[in-house]
């Protein structure tokens, strides 16, 4: 059985696919794509803000004020529009960014104005930050209105805020900051981490089963005299390995890169919310990948085994990215928590126990069902495999 | 034959059958649809094959494509199991033990691959290992086997940039490395230059002159003329003739080709 292991473990070292796949993709060429998309995405965020907008304005004689503001503001160019133009048209030609049209009720006091309704015109389909601008200019002027009706109204401070705000519902959390964290990420990160030992696992285990019937190497490796199940645990433990090895490359890189990455408040944040879940939590989400990897690879080893070819083994696996989406889904619905019957339930079980060792709220005693449960599934679907390497029709397809 | 003969004899296979279960009878050729084999929802692919063949002799195994060659060369090999029939091996009935049949036999299959990603000396060394030899053993055998076959030059390079005939060599080599008693060789000179074809049949000669048998199939009648002690023909699943070279030589003196028509019931005529 070792046998097999190692001499398979060399051939998927000496593959660069593989080792690209499994190790390069993780760690240099993901990063550079989420590092390149922030950068652009950051850069056109600062065009979009200090670009010069073009505008025209329609009763600019009624607010002199926001005429006035706009005018001295940086980075807003007016454009005359003439009479009775179609905004859609003149947007869409591009001869303005925006129109600004002030209604004939705009006063500087509320009280006798009564809210003023300004319409701005715009293609809003596209990256801009025209709203955000404009708002940054209109609020310093309503506020000012705003004091100048309470001063009129003599209000005293706190009647002021009251009347702003006459009720607030303030929510005090209980929960710890971890608790509150690990909640909203820790449904995340299953489905994150079944992906990619699933992904780490596909590769070796087409050229396992698949890869040795295509190239004809299965036969000559049928007949030598090793016990079938002996070969099929050896492949199995390979495409396991694979999975494992795959999941810690792409967290550590992960791990690696944010705080690389995360200067300053960030990092804090990160290295306390990391440094409160403690060693033994983080040994037991890896102990409950073991199994999961385990099915995987079991399911794996049987597709692979079944298909005649390369292509039609990626055929058969790349549907499982899909149903792996289930279980975790399943997690993440209201209502279901690592209790009685969900506790049994493969993959949603340990999904569910990933995101409370996170928060911090594992009750331990259900690491029986979730061991449990995994462990009969992995070794059902393992004796399954054994059988199916004995099956003629499966081999000799 | 009697059951004190086939005790002596090195091999000896007797009224071994097998049918595959056909999934999709749409898919099936017209061909195959024709042959009379195919009965229900079953493909007799081997209904009655018989041969034996004793120690340090050469049997050369005919038929036409689709004959069921392979399927008794794999049943054989214990890489499927017959459904009936019986295959003794120095005695024994290894259809009951296949694991035992596995270490005596060294078989190579028509499709023969190697591991690319491994040198021709480690993919031999990975199936000596599986037969349970030691290392110091398979060091010894593997320079042996490299002195016979020619191997040196390419013998720690990678499989995947190996020639056709260098595959073939290795995977000679691959087959025999752990010293088996007889050996099976399907198709081993299919696709091979002049050279290889000449360095396989004479590492086949090289074994019988050890002593050990040797059962291959072929289409080259003068491979079977240099080298055969006996020969069989199989025809849709059935064994047409088995005998001695000599048997076979004298059913048309004139050419070997003839020869082998005759065993199929045709006329030179009727294929031309």
């Amino acid at each position: 059985m070792w046998l097999v292991f190692l001499k398979e473990v060399k051939e998927l070292v000496r593959d660069k696919k593989t080792l690209f796949f499994m190790i390069a993709l993780p760690m240099i060429v993901f990063p550079l794509i989420i590092g390149g998309v922030a950068w652009f995405s950051g850069k056109a965020l600062q065009e979009a803000q200090t670009k010069t907008l073009t505008y025209s304005i329609v009763g600019a004689e009624f607010a002199p004020e926001i005429n006035q503001q706009l005018n001295d503001e940086n980075g807003f160019k007016l454009i005359s529009i003439p009479d009775e133009t179609d905004f859609k048209e003149w947007i869409n030609s591009g001869r303005a960014d925006f129109v600004i049209v002030i209604p004939d009720n705009y006063g500087v006091n509320p009280l006798q104005s009564g809210q003023i309704n300004i319409q701005v015109y715009l293609n809003d389909a596209n990256l801009n930050m025209v709203e955000s601008r404009l708002n940054s200019i209109v609020k310093d002027i309503a506020s000012r209105n705003q004091q100048l009706a309470f001063n009129q109204l003599a209000l005293s401070e706190s009647q002021q805020v009251a009347l702003i705000e006459p009720i607030v519902l303030e929510k005090v959390d209980i929960a710890d900051k971890r608790e509150s964290i690990g909640h909203k990420i820790g449904g995340f990160i299953p489905y994150f981490i079944f992906i990619l030992c699933l992904q780490g696992a596909m590769i070796p285990a087409t050229d396992l089963g698949a890869g040795e019937k295509e190239r004809g190497t299965l036969e000559t490796l049928l007949i030598s005299p090793i016990e079938r199940h002996k070969l099929v645990l050896g492949k199995f433990l390979t495409i396991g390995f694979a999975g494992v090895v795959s999941a810690l490359v792409t967290v550590a890189s992960m791990a690696i890169w944010g705080i690389l990455l995360s200067r300053g408040m960030a990092i804090e944040l990160v290295a306390e919310f990391m440094g409160s879940i403690s060693i033994i939590d983080f040994i037991l989400m890896f102990l409950m990948l073991v199994p999961v990897v385990a099915i995987f690879a079991a399911v794996l080893l049987s597709l692979s085994i079944y298909a005649r070819t390369f292509k039609e083994a990626q055929g058969y696996m790349t549907p499982l990215v899909m149903i792996v989406i289930v279980p975790v889904v399943l997690s993440m619905l209201p209502g279901v928590e690592l209790k009685g019957g969900w506790a049994w339930v493969p993959l949603t079980n340990v999904a569910l126990a990933i995101r409370e060792l996170i928060k911090g709220t594992m009750d331990y005693m259900q690491l029986i069902a979730i061991f449990g449960s995994t462990a009969i599934i992995a070794g059902l679907l393992l004796t399954f495999c054994v059988y199916w390497f004995n099956k003629e029709k499966v081999l000799f397809r | 034959m009697n059951h004190k003969d086939k005790i002596e004899r090195m091999i000896s296979i007797s009224d071994l059958a097998k049918k595959f279960k056909v999934e999709n009878p749409k898919k099936l050729s017209d061909q195959e649809k024709r042959d009379p084999r195919l009965k229900g929802k079953f493909f007799h692919s081997v209904k009655d094959v018989s041969f034996y063949c004793e120690k340090g002799q050469v049997l050369g195994l005919l038929g036409p494509n689709g004959a069921g060659k392979t399927t008794t060369l794999r049943m054989l090999s214990t890489a499927l199991k017959p459904d009936t029939g019986e295959i003794l091996l120095e005695g024994v009935n290894v259809v009951k033990d296949p694991l035992l049949a596995r270490k005596k036999i060294g078989y190579l299959s028509g499709a023969t691959g190697l591991y690319g990603k491994l040198t021709g000396r480690e993919n031999i060394t990975y199936f000596a290992q599986l037969h349970g030899m030691r290392p110091h053993a398979i060091k010894q055998k593997i320079d042996q086997l490299a002195n016979t076959l020619d191997l040196h030059s390419f013998l720690d390079r990678r499989c995947a940039n190996y020639s056709t005939g260098m595959k073939q060599r290795i995977a000679i080599a691959r087959t025999v490395v752990h010293d088996p008693k007889v050996v099976i060789l399907d198709e081993p000179t299919t696709g091979l230059d002049i050279m290889a074809t000449q360095t396989v049949l004479n590492f086949i000669r090289g074994l019988k002159n050890n002593g050990v048998p040797v059962i291959f199939s072929t289409h080259h009648l003068a491979e079977v003329d240099e080298l055969c002690d006996r020969v069989t023909v199989i025809n849709q699943g059935v064994t047409e003739f088995d005998d001695s070279i000599s048997a076979f030589r004298a059913l048309a003196p004139q050419s070997m080709h003839q020869a082998f028509l005759h065993t199929l019931r045709q006329d030179v005529q009727l294929c031309g």
